[in-house]
């Protein structure tokens, strides 16, 4: 049971977050599929299954919080996400993923986008605060925004071999 | 390559690199929750059986036990600050207290390494990874407990910011003794052995099934029934079954899964009693004829085979009793498979084709909360009916004892005097909120038969199935229990055997066999071991016993030493004050070899009737024997080969195949041919 937990929760919460939960909403959502599983003699299979299991379960979790909510459903196609999210991240709740996105930015991308990506996702700097930084247009670092994450989706894709 | 022309999936893919990039470079790592998981989860036992009355019969009470649950584990979790801080105690409730302490406090723990908790904490910060792995908790390790971190080596985040953070424990907590392999030379290697083992360890127990308690299926444990000597045991009493549950499990096992089925799972009288045979029914105003015959036994030479066969009385289409169904689902999220709540909406449909403007259809669902997910509706609302299946779909966990209640009460409600009333349950597994234990399920479920309304289970799928539990509370609840493996299946017991499993004919009824010693050495029943009946229960109204539906045929076999024979029985000292009892002079006389006697009731009436059949022995050559007979016997030689029996003697597959394809006949729906193709599996998969 323990090791069920430490080895998917995070991936579970990082799986609910790509959903559109918030951090917090995500917490919460975490804690309900791992207690809604273990209430239920817990069948151990592959991880590959188990962890698609688990994401059903917080899937479910979710709708049925936005329903209480009374809000809509969610912004995003649940089952296209699940989808991407079964093909590229797989059953070890990201972690590869994560690695290879490591090495790519490490690769693959220049200083000068390396630079963007760091004050946009680290520093949390606006598109001007950007465009000052690096001396250029506005417009331009949304492109080059967009075209770093593109290179690095291919990147790490073809990284993780899929 | 992976750019795809979906501009929904781009955007999918998109939002993932966002999502990573701001794990990777933002430092938004994820919470270690665990600790506050497992607290939780520890409680939640306790609060459930605190709450189950409140639960029961409430629909929404899920969330409210959400609330409960959390706070009550937030009250536990206090508590053990004050309680366990002196103790030296379990690792899972050591941790709780270095996280409440921390998180309430941020404050060092001196007591253990350091634990980083960083759980609750907005905005997100990045977690350390070094978790030091120190042997806590020794207490409760059955085997060796080790831990690393970091299993993929270098996943260091950039900048410094580590943002994987891994860790593995193996302990007592998953009862596989582990240890670390001796020739793992890194964390990598140690792990992928591991799996393979751990692999191979779940696979084993998947072959057996499990004990109560534990995921997989579970089976009971059968005795075969031994041989008997008449002089000690006279008569045998049972209960007729017309499950056919372990059949079609067992054609799962062989066709689909390729492996032999665990012995335990296989009940042979219900492997007989899958098929029909061709028994002439009632002639007069008894609900069932009875049929018996003897002939020589295939598989042990001197022995005799003597089959019982009753028949109930057919019910014309146009003369079929209204019927007011309640189905009970169980759309937890592990019905959530093809071969479980898709392919149990598919039989509803052609069920729901079959209904009138008389008969009554309502859906309860049951998961973390039940809920009604059609109400009562008549046969003639067809749309509405499928319209309600479209919508059904799986989710959350079982509370099946609270969803059992619903549906009792919507029945009772919706009571049809003289029609068929009936609850059947659908699911793959467990009962586990609520009504927890077997014994309450039992009890509630005999009470409701009593009142009239009973209750059919039809199991789905694998991995959690409780055979033993779904058989018992059929039992218990004048129903019977079907294992629908397939959508011919699923016809076959919603469909066509509506007019059988639903109108019940006879219900409680029991079959007695009394022999004539002068006759009969020893006999043995084949099968039925787990409806067995004290001779005493035989004339007792109060003892539950079997139901028989419309068309149906019961077939039961006995394998009978003659008198003469040798008997292989452990002897028993002669009494010291007792002289043994002697045959009857008439009894010698007689060329009856057996007297069968039949009790039932009819299904609204509480004191049993009582039918007498004698069977005097013809001593037929098997060959002789009808062709049912010998298709029967060849199918309990199936089932003992099956469960690898002591009284196989000198059975083999080939003859099972022998018999069973010329005793074939017309076979109309190919389900005989099945069987062959069952035989032929078994016999390749025996081989290896």
């Amino acid at each position: 049971m323990a090791t069920l937990v430490r080895a998917h929760q995070a991936g579970v919460w990082r799986y609910l977050r790509f959903l559109g939960c918030d951090p917090a909403e995500a917490d919460d959502l975490v804690q309900e599929t791992f207690l809604t599983v273990l209430r239920e003699p817990f069948e151990l299979r592959s991880p590959t299954q188990t962890a698609a299991y688990l994401r059903m379960v917080a899937r479910n979790r979710l709708l049925m919080a936005r329903r209480k909510q009374r809000r809509v459903p969610t912004a995003i196609d649940l089952e296209a996400a699940e989808a991407v999210w079964a093909r590229v991240a797989g059953e070890d709740g990201l972690n590869h993923y994560l690695v290879a996105l490591n090495d790519c930015l490490e690769a693959a991308v220049s200083p000068r986008v390396r630079r963007a990506l760091e004050l946009q996702y680290r520093d949390r700097a606006s598109r001007a605060e950007i465009a000052a930084a690096l001396d250029m247009a506005v417009e331009g670092v949304k492109t080059l925004l967009r075209r770093a994450r593109s290179a690095l989706r291919d990147c790490v894709e073809r990284k993780v071999g899929k | 390559m992976s750019q795809s022309s979906d501009p929904k999936r781009d955007e999918l893919h998109d939002r993932l690199v966002d999502q990573a990039l701001r794990e990777v470079l933002g430092g938004e790592t994820p919470p270690d929750l665990s600790d506050k998981i497992l607290a939780a989860a520890e409680k939640q036992e306790f609060v459930s059986s605190q709450r189950k009355e409140h639960v029961m019969g409430k629909s929404g009470g899920g969330y409210r036990f959400w609330s409960v649950g959390a706070v009550a584990a937030c009250l536990l979790v206090g508590l053990g600050i004050v309680v366990f801080s002196f103790q030296g105690r379990q690792l899972a409730l050591e941790r709780n207290q270095e996280v409440a302490l921390e998180s309430r406090q941020r404050t060092a723990v001196p007591q253990t390494a350091a634990e980083p908790a960083n759980h609750p904490s907005r905005p997100p910060q990045p977690s350390p990874s070094n978790r030091a792995a120190g042997p806590k908790g020794q207490g409760r390790d059955k085997a060796a407990k080790w831990a690393w971190e970091n299993l993929d080596g270098g996943t260091q985040g950039v900048l410094g910011q580590p943002f994987v953070t891994m860790r593995q424990e193996f302990s007592g907590d998953l009862d596989i003794p582990f240890s670390p392999p001796p020739n793992a030379n890194s964390e990598a290697e140690v792990l992928q052995q591991l799996t393979a083992r751990q692999q191979e360890e779940y696979s084993a127990r998947d072959e057996k099934g499990r004990g109560p308690g534990r995921g997989g299926d579970k089976y009971d444990r059968l005795f075969e029934n031994p041989f008997r000597p008449v002089e000690d045991y006279p008569l045998s009493t049972f209960s007729i079954d017309v499950d056919t549950a372990s059949y079609a499990n067992v054609r799962r096992f062989l066709l689909e899964e390729g492996r032999l089925p665990p012995p335990d799972a296989v009940r042979i009288e219900e492997l007989i009693n899958y098929f029909d045979y061709d028994y002439a029914g009632p002639e007069d105003d008894v609900p069932f004829a009875a049929h018996i015959e003897a002939a020589g036994c295939p598989w042990k030479a001197g022995h005799r085979l003597v089959r019982i066969g009753l028949k109930g009385k057919q019910i014309e289409q146009d003369q079929r009793p209204p019927r007011n169904l309640v189905f009970l689902l169980d759309v937890s999220g592990s019905m959530n498979s093809p071969d479980k709540l898709p392919l149990l909406k598919k039989g509803m449909k052609l069920l729901a084709g079959q209904l009138g403007e008389n008969d009554r259809v309502a859906i309860v669902v049951y998961a973390s909360a039940e809920g009604l997910a059609l109400p009562s509706t008549s046969g003639a609302e067809r749309e509405k009916i499928i319209a309600a299946l479209d919508e059904l779909q799986a989710g959350g966990s079982t509370a099946g004892g609270a969803g059992i209640e619903l549906a009792y009460r919507i029945a009772q409600e919706n009571f049809i005097e003289g029609g068929v009333n009936r609850v059947l349950l659908c699911t793959d597994g467990d009962f586990n909120v609520g009504t927890t234990s077997t014994g309450d399920l039992q009890r509630m479920v005999e009470q409701r038969a009593a009142s009239g309304v009973f209750l059919s289970v039809l199991g789905f799928g694998r991995g959690n199935l409780n055979d033993a539990m779904m058989e018992t509370i059929s039992n218990k609840g004048n129903g019977n229990y079907a294992y629908i493996d397939g959508i011919t299946e699923a016809r076959k017991v919603l469909v066509e055997q509506m007019g059988g499993t639903l109108v019940t004919i006879a219900k409680d009824v029991k079959i007695q066999v009394e022999f004539n010693p002068a006759q009969v050495a020893a006999y043995r029943l084949i099968g039925y071991e787990n409806r067995i009946l004290a001779a005493e229960d035989f004339n007792d109204d109060k003892k539950d016993a079997g139901e028989i539906g419309a068309g149906h045929t019961v077939t039961a076999l006995y394998e009978v030493v003659p008198f003469g024979e040798k008997i292989d029985v452990p002897s028993v000292d002669p009494l010291k004050y007792q002289a043994p009892a002697r045959p009857r002079d008439d009894a010698v006389a007689s060329k009856e070899m057996l007297t069968l006697k039949v009790r039932y009731k009819e299904p609204d009436g509480d004191t049993s009737r009582l039918l007498e059949f004698p069977l005097v022995e013809g001593g037929d050559a098997f060959g002789k024997s009808s062709r049912d007979f010998q298709f029967a016997s060849a199918v309990a030689a199936f089932g003992m080969l099956l469960r690898g029996s002591e009284h196989r003697g000198t059975a083999t597959y080939d003859a099972v195949l022998e018999i069973a394809s010329a005793a074939k006949g017309p076979d109309v729906h190919g389900y005989r041919s099945e069987l062959l193709e069952m035989v032929r599996r078994a016999q390749s998969l025996s081989r290896r």
